[in-house]
C-alpha cells in the first residue's frame, strides 16, 4: 500500500535497522544453530555478529550523508546525529567485547540481543525530534536495560539493583509523561521545534513551568542528577560490570545528547529582561538546582565509597552536574554552538573514560569476586598494562591536563561563562565546581595509591577472594586488557588533540543549525 | 446530561483509583487489582465522552483485559496471602494524601488561571481512519519502534522469570 | 467548570492518588498499580486537550496515547517478571526489604 514509506523508513533509520537486524541474528543463531554449543563457543558467535552489526551499522552512517527532518519533523538525521550515533554504536561494540568475560549468564543471545536493542533505544533517543519519538527512545532504552542490570540471577543483589532501577525508572516515565501532556496542551503539537515556535514570547505561565519542571524528571533519571540518582549506585554495583559500563557510557551520552536537544529545540530561552525574566521558561532555575546537587553530592559522597564500582557511579553523579552546566549554556541562540559541541565533547569523552574503568572494575571483579577497592591493592604489580589504564581514566575523570578531560572541562566551562541572560548563576556554578575538584582529585588519587603504592601484605585471598586464579592467571592478556588499553589510547589521544573531536563536532553543530 | 455523566464517571474513577491504593476495608492486593480494573473502565466512559471512541475501546481490550490479567495472575501465583497482614504504615498514608491534595490544588489553580479558552469544539468523525493513517505514514518509524519495544519486553519477561536450571 | 478545565482536574487528582500510593505503598504489585494510574491520567489529559484544545484536525493526540498504552503494558509485564524474579529469591514483594546494596 505504501511501499514509498517503508522505503523512506529503510533510508532514514538505516543504523537503527542494522542494529536490530544483528539482534534478531544474535537471538536467531544462538537459539538454533549454537543450541548444545559450549557457552564460550556462543558468546565469541555472539560477539562476532554484534560486531558484524555495529560495523554495517557505522559504515551506513560514514558512507550515507543524509540530511533531513523527515515525517513533519518527527526523525532529525544531520552529522551531528550521525557523529553521535556513531559513537554510541562504538560504546555498544566495546561492551560487547567486555562482555565475552560474562561467565555469569548462560543466556547468551538473550544477552546480546538485549544490548544491541538498548543500542537502538540510544539511537532512537539521539535522532528523536519528536516527544512520542523521545518518550519511546527512552522506554525502548529502559525496558532492555532492566532486565540486563537482572541478569545475574545467581548474584544475590542484581535482581534488587534491577527492581530498584525499574521503580525509579518507571515512576520518572510516569511523571515526565504527565509533563509532556502538557506540553502537548500547550502548544497543540507533540514536535519539539513546533513547541518551541508555539511557546516563544509567552509571559510567565505557572502551568509551563509545570510542565516544563515535570518534564525535566525524566532526563534526570535517565542520567542520574540528584535528587533523580537514587538508583545508580545501586544499579552499578549490583548489575554485571559490562551492563554497568554501557549504562555509564551510552546511556549517559544519549541521554546528555537528548537533554540538550530537548533543551534547545524545545524550551524558550529566557529573555534578557531583568531578573524575574531568567525564570520565565522554568528550566533554567530547575537545571541550575540539579547541577548544583549533583556537583556537592556525587563529589562529597564518592570520598566515603569503599567499592570500586560505586564510587564510580557517585563520579558519574559529579559528572552529570558538570554536564548540567553545559546544558544550562544552551540558552541563548548566539552560545549554544560551542555549548552544544561541549557538552558532546565532555559526555562521548567522559564515555569513553566510564566504560574503560568500568573493563578495569570488571578484570578486578572477576578475579576477587567484588570490586571493593581494597582488592584493588598492588594491581600496579599483578597487571600493570590494567592498573596504567586505570591511571589515565581515572586522572582523565580528574581533569588532569594532557588526557581528555580537561579540554572537556575547559570548554563546558568556557561556555558555562558565555551563558547569556544567565551569568551571576553560570558563574557561581562554575566557581562551586572548580572548588569541588580537590575533592576530585582526592579520591581519584586515593584508589591509584592503594593500586601502586599500597603494598598487599595480607594478600586479599581468603574468604575474601574465591577468585579461581589468585596468580597466575592475572596477569593474561585478557579483553578487559584490551578493551581499556583501546580507551586509554582514545582518551590520551582526544586530550592531546581536541581537536580531532571538537572540530567535526563544530562543524556538525554548525550543519545541523545549533 | 454530558456533564452530569462525567461527572459520575469521574467521581467513581477516583473513588475506584483511591481504593486501589489505600483500601480500609481489605488488604488483599486481589482487591485493589479489582478496583483498578474498575477504574480503568470508568476511564474508558470517560473516553467515549471526549468522542476518543476507539482509544476508549482499546482501554478496555488492553488495560482492563490484558493487563488486569497479568496482575491478577501475578498476584495469584506469587500466593501472597502471608504479604496480607503487615500493616500499612499510617504516617506514609497520610504524607501519601497530603501529596495527593497539594499536587491537586496547585494543579487546579494552575489550570484555571491558564488553561486556554475553550472553543466551542467541533463534532469528531472518524478519528479511528485518521488514526490509523496516521499510524502508517507520519508515525511509521514510532509504529515500528513499538515493534522493538515489544520485542524486547518479550525477550526480557522470558529472561527474567525463567527459572535457572543451574 | 469548562469541559476542558473539569477533565484536566480530573486528571491531576487521579495523578495525585497514583503518585501518592507509588511513593508510600511498599508491595511492589501496589506500586506498579499507582504507576498504572499515573499513565492512565496522562492519556486523560492528552485526550481532553486534543478535543477541547482545537487539536481535533489532527490524530497526534490519539497517537500518542496509543504509544503510551502500548509502552506501559510492555513495562507492566517487565516490572511484573522483574518481581516474580525478585519474589523467587526473597520470598516477598515488599519493596522496604531491598536494603541489601549500601554504601
Amino acid at each position: 500500500m505504501n511501499n514509498a514509506a517503508y522505503i523512506q523508513l529503510f533510508k532514514l533509520a538505516g543504523p537503527e535497522m542494522l542494529i536490530a537486524l544483528a539482534a534478531l541474528a544474535v537471538l536467531l543463531v544462538d537459539l538454533t544453530l549454537m543450541r548444545g554449543a559450549p557457552v564460550r563457543a556462543r558468546r565469541v558467535i555472539a560477539v562476532l555478529l554484534t560486531g558484524v552489526g555495529g560495523f554495517a551499522a557505522a559504515l551506513y552512517l560514514l558512507q550515507v550523508p543524509l540530511r533531513a527532518v523527515s515525517w513533519g519533523g518527527l526523525w532529525a538525521v544531520d552529522p551531528l546525529t550521525q557523529l553521535v550515533k556513531l559513537g554510541l554504536v562504538g560504546l555498544a561494540v566495546l561492551t560487547a567485547v567486555l562482555s565475552l568475560e560474562a561467565d555469569y549468564t548462560d543466556h547468551v543471545g538473550e544477552h546480546f540481543a538485549l544490548l544491541l536493542l538498548a543500542t537502538v533505544g540510544l539511537m532512537v533517543m539521539a535522532g528523536a525530534a519528536d516527544l512520542v519519538l523521545v518518550f519511546l527512545g527512552l522506554e525502548l532504552t529502559g525496558l532492555s536495560l532492566y532486565p540486563l542490570v537482572a541478569l545475574n540471577k545467581a548474584g544475590p543483589r542484581a535482581t534488587e539493583a534491577a527492581l530498584k532501577y525499574f521503580f525509579f525508572g518507571a515512576l520518572a516515565a510516569a511523571v515526565t509523561l504527565f509533563g509532556f501532556s502538557f506540553l502537548y496542551g500547550l502548544s497543540g503539537t507533540t514536535n519539539l521545534a513546533g513547541i518551541a515556535a508555539a511557546l516563544r514570547g509567552r509571559g510567565f505561565d505557572p502551568l509551563l513551568a509545570l510542565a516544563v519542571v515535570f518534564s525535566l524528571v525524566g532526563f534526570g533519571f535517565k542520567v542520574a542528577a540528584v535528587p533523580f540518582h537514587l538508583w545508580a549506585p545501586d544499579a552499578y554495583q549490583g548489575a554485571p560490570t559490562p551492563v554497568a559500563a554501557f549504562i555509564a557510557s551510552g546511556s549517559k551520552l544519549a541521554g546528555f545528547f537528548l537533554l540538550g536537544r530537548f533543551v534547545a529545540l524545545a524550551l524558550p530561552e529566557s529573555g534578557d529582561a531583568g531578573r524575574a525574566a531568567l525564570f520565565t521558561p522554568g528550566w533554567v532555575p530547575a537545571v541550575a538546582v540539579l547541577a548544583l546537587a549533583s556537583m556537592v553530592l556525587g563529589n562529597l559522597a564518592a570520598l566515603a565509597q569503599r567499592d570500586l564500582k560505586r564510587l564510580l557511579a557517585y563520579s558519574a553523579i559529579a559528572h552529570a552536574g558538570y554536564l548540567l552546566l553545559a546544558v544550562l549554556a544552551l540558552n541563548g541562540a548566539a552560545n549554544r554552538p560551542a555549548a552544544l559541541a561541549a557538552l558532546v565533547y565532555y559526555a562521548g569523552t567522559y564515555a569513553l573514560a566510564g566504560l574503560g574503568a568500568f573493563a578495569v572494575a570488571g578484570h578486578v571483579e572477576r578475579h576477587a569476586g567484588a570490586a571493593a577497592l581494597n582488592h584493588l591493592t598492588g594491581l600496579g604489580r599483578r597487571a600493570p598494562w590494567l592498573a596504567a589504564g586505570l591511571a589515565v581514566f581515572l586522572l582523565s575523570l580528574a581533569g588532569l591536563p594532557p588526557l581528555a578531560g580537561f579540554p572537556a572541562k575547559f570548554y563546558v566551562f568556557a561556555a558555562a561563562l558565555n551563558t547569556p541572560h544567565a551569568g551571576a548563576v553560570s558563574l557561581g556554578l562554575v566557581v562551586v565546581a572548580l572548588l569541588l575538584s580537590p575533592v576530585g582529585f582526592y579520591y581519584y588519587l586515593r584508589v591509584l595509591k592503594l593500586a601502586f603504592v599500597t603494598e598487599s601484605e595480607k594478600r586479599p585471598a581468603g574468604p575474601d577472594a574465591p577468585g579461581n586464579s589468585p596468580q597466575g592467571g592475572e596477569n593474561r592478556f585478557g579483553v578487559e586488557t584490551a578493551v581499556a588499553l583501546l580507551a586509554a589510547a582514545g582518551v590520551l589521544g582526544l586530550g592531546l588533540f581536541p581537536q580531532w573531536l571538537l572540530g567535526p563536532l563544530q562543524a556538525a553543530v554548525r550543519e545541523a543549525g545549533g | 446530561m454530558q456533564a452530569a455523566l462525567f461527572y459520575i464517571f469521574a467521581a467513581l474513577a477516583l473513588v475506584c483509583g483511591f481504593l486501589v491504593v489505600a483500601n480500609p476495608f481489605s488488604r488483599n492486593p486481589v482487591t485493589s487489582a479489582m478496583c483498578l480494573v474498575l477504574t480503568l473502565v470508568w476511564l474508558a466512559g470517560l473516553f467515549v465522552l471526549l468522542e476518543a471512541f476507539f482509544l476508549g475501546a482499546v482501554q478496555i481490550l488492553i488495560y482492563a483485559g490484558a493487563v488486569m490479567v497479568l496482575f491478577l495472575f501475578v498476584i495469584m501465583l506469587l500466593d501472597l496471602r502471608a504479604e496480607e497482614r503487615r500493616r500499612l504504615k499510617r504516617l506514609g498514608l497520610v504524607g501519601g494524601g497530603l501529596v495527593a491534595a497539594a499536587l491537586a490544588v496547585l494543579l487546579r489553580g494552575v489550570i484555571h488561571e491558564a488553561a486556554p479558552a475553550a472553543a466551542a469544539p467541533p463534532a469528531v468523525e472518524g478519528t479511528t481512519e485518521a488514526l490509523g493513517r496516521l499510524l502508517f505514514t507520519r508515525y511509521l518509524l514510532p509504529f515500528e519502534a513499538v515493534s522493538v519495544l515489544l520485542l524486547v519486553a518479550m525477550v526480557g519477561v522470558v529472561l527474567l522469570s525463567k527459572k535457572e536450571l543451574k | 467548570m469548562s469541559p476542558l478545565e473539569r477533565a484536566l482536574v480530573v486528571s491531576a487528582l487521579l495523578f495525585g492518588i497514583g503518585l501518592a500510593g507509588a511513593l508510600t505503598r511498599r508491595n511492589a504489585i501496589l506500586v506498579l498499580a499507582g504507576i498504572e494510574l499515573m499513565l492512565t491520567a496522562v492519556n486523560l489529559n492528552v485526550i481532553a486537550f486534543w478535543r477541547h484544545g482545537g487539536q481535533t484536525a489532527s490524530a497526534a493526540g490519539p497517537a500518542f496515547v496509543l504509544f503510551v498504552i502500548a509502552v506501559a503494558a510492555a513495562e507492566t509485564a517487565v516490572g511484573l517478571a522483574l518481581i516474580i524474579a525478585w519474589f523467587r529469591q526473597r520470598r516477598t514483594v515488599q519493596l522496604d526489604e531491598a536494603d541489601t546494596l549500601k554504601g
